[in-house]
């Protein structure tokens, strides 16, 4: 499903974070969100989720339709959270079907139908044998991959993640990263994922967008960004030499 | 009593840090602290139950059957019934909006929550004399429409609701805002309505916290004695709970049938303590989880 969003501000009480951001996102596309800490890089993608609102004006349109007064679930918008935000008291399995258990009772799957999507989710993300654990007896990886397949529980249109990698030791974020990419060719899921890192957002993205005081600074494939930065912002931040 | 003080200072004398006092120093200052609780709590405790039995089990049980004495458990019970879950309704809607929504004078709510941890438990009684009372603002109408709220029941709740009002916000406070917002969102997300967030995300995350709160608003309900005292009018098997009853029995010089009652109270504190301290060391832990 394609994304449209048009003059999106948003201000908390002291400070913009948001000031009047536009971006069309292809259906099936990989994007990246850069921007250093602070840039509104996750307000935007909060606000196309619909945990924020944005100030009067801006607009989210997904696939042609608005969406903007839309809740967060209605716009089958799968997020996965910095650090996860698994439901520390359920186990692997539980988190996984917690989708299927909050449907309204005419919805709601029977018990063999729920064991058996989650238990195809554990397969995708390969946690299989991990479904009695709880969170905290999870490395970070494995944690990572929960949240992943508990978004998808929504059969999601649209697939966003806060930071993907950003809490994983060196060697584990290099296989996820590998592990989305593959993951998103596999399935051409709308997906856009917030980072600070260069190299995560150049290696996996197939567009990336760059953001700095709540503007967007330059987007563009990789290849584009690097061969013809827009501004020094952009100079700046991918260590590039000035003109 | 003893096995909470015995409890707390095993805990507090496990870390043994180089920073850590001298030896001298530190028997003196658990001493002073040994001593302090058994003069001041323990000693007491024992006094009571030694006082209520001092006339032999079946004094103390006829004591406790009282017409006047049971009609004051009663109503003890019957405002610990009304007052605690009131409260851990105001005290979870309190600690929500408090630690979710961020508004103006936010934390001026959060001190004024535990205004009545320190005004005079009479006051509390007085300002809703001042209210409903004969003479108060509230006085002629309620008389006209026949509705008794002084030296009545409906005084006494009140007088125990605002006593007993922080105790559960308290507790809940800053658990909930060291635990953060993110799994409601992540619940949000994969499309739960907000009771269904409340019941299956947040309230597994802060239950000994409320627990906790709970149990002390409980064990205030039951023991206030000054703010009722002024509301109650004193009318003997109709508007005395326990506490004015022990008072009104020490007054006449029953001391044992008072202090028969007082154990009863006593007995509660007791379980209070051990309750408490379960729940405490429970919430603790999800404490811990959350900022893990």
């Amino acid at each position: 499903m394609s994304i449209s969003i048009s003059n999106i501000s948003k201000s908390f009480a002291r400070y913009p974070a948001l000031n009047g951001v536009s971006a069309e996102i292809a259906s099936g596309e990989l994007l990246a969100l850069l921007g250093p800490s602070g840039s509104g890089k996750t307000t935007l993608l909060r606000v196309i989720a619909g945990l924020e609102f944005p100030d009067n004006g801006g607009t989210v349109s997904f696939g042609g339709h608005d969406v903007t007064s839309l809740s967060a679930y209605k716009r089958r918008a799968g997020f996965v959270f910095q650090h996860y935000a698994l439901f520390a008291h359920m186990n692997v399995f539980e988190n996984i079907a917690f989708a299927f258990r909050v449907l309204p009772r005419r919805k709601r799957p029977t018990e063999a139908a729920v064991r058996e999507r989650v238990g195809t989710l554990l397969e995708a993300v390969q946690l299989t044998e991990y479904e009695k654990r709880l969170p905290s007896q999870l490395s970070g990886g494995q944690r990572q991959r929960v949240a992943f397949a508990r978004a998808l529980a929504i059969e999601p249109e649209v697939l966003l993640l806060d930071e993907p990698f950003g809490a994983l030791d060196a060697k584990v974020r290099k296989d996820l990263r590998r592990w989305l990419r593959e993951f998103h060719e596999r399935i051409k899921l709308t997906t856009i994922f917030v980072t600070h890192d260069q190299d995560e957002a150049f290696e996996v993205a197939d567009r990336v967008v760059l953001i700095d005081k709540g503007i967007i600074q330059q987007s563009g494939t990789p290849a584009e960004v690097r061969s013809n930065p827009a501004n020094d912002f952009v100079r700046d931040f991918l260590d590039l030499p000035h003109k | 009593m003893a096995c909470a003080s015995s409890l707390h200072l095993r805990r507090s004398s496990l870390p043994l840090r180089a920073t850590a006092e001298s030896p001298v120093a530190k028997a003196v200052l658990i001493g002073i602290t040994l001593v302090f609780l058994g003069l001041f709590l323990l000693l007491p405790l024992v006094v009571v139950f030694q006082e209520a039995f001092s006339k032999g089990a079946a004094a103390f049980l006829h004591a406790l059957r009282d017409p006047y004495t049971l009609s004051a458990i009663r109503l003890t019970l019957l405002v610990a019934a009304i007052v605690v879950p009131l409260n851990t309704v105001f005290g979870l809607a309190a600690a929500w909006s408090l630690t979710r929504f961020r508004f103006g004078g936010r934390s001026f709510l959060i001190t004024l929550i535990d205004l009545p941890l320190w005004v005079s438990p009479v006051i509390g009684g007085l300002i809703y004399v001042l209210v409903f009372g004969a003479q108060g603002w509230f006085g002629p109408w309620l008389r006209e429409h026949d509705i008794r709220i002084i030296f009545a029941v409906p005084g006494i709740v009140l007088a125990t609701v605002f006593v007993t009002f922080p105790f559960v916000a308290r507790g809940l406070i800053p658990l909930m805002e060291a635990q953060g917002i993110k799994e409601e969102e992540a619940a949000l997300t994969l499309g739960a309505n907000g009771w269904q967030i409340f019941r299956r995300v947040t309230l597994p995350k802060i239950k000994w916290g409320l627990l906790y709160g709970v149990i002390l608003c409980n064990a205030r309900a039951m023991g206030e004695f000054g703010a009722v005292s002024v509301v109650s009018g004193h009318i003997r098997g109709k508007t005395t709970t326990m506490p004015l009853q022990i008072e009104i029995l020490y007054n006449e010089y029953q001391f044992a049938a008072a202090f028969a009652v007082a154990s009863l109270l006593a007995l509660l504190a007791i379980i209070t303590l051990i309750l408490k301290t379960h729940a405490e060391w429970r919430a603790e832990r999800q404490l811990r989880e959350a900022t893990r």
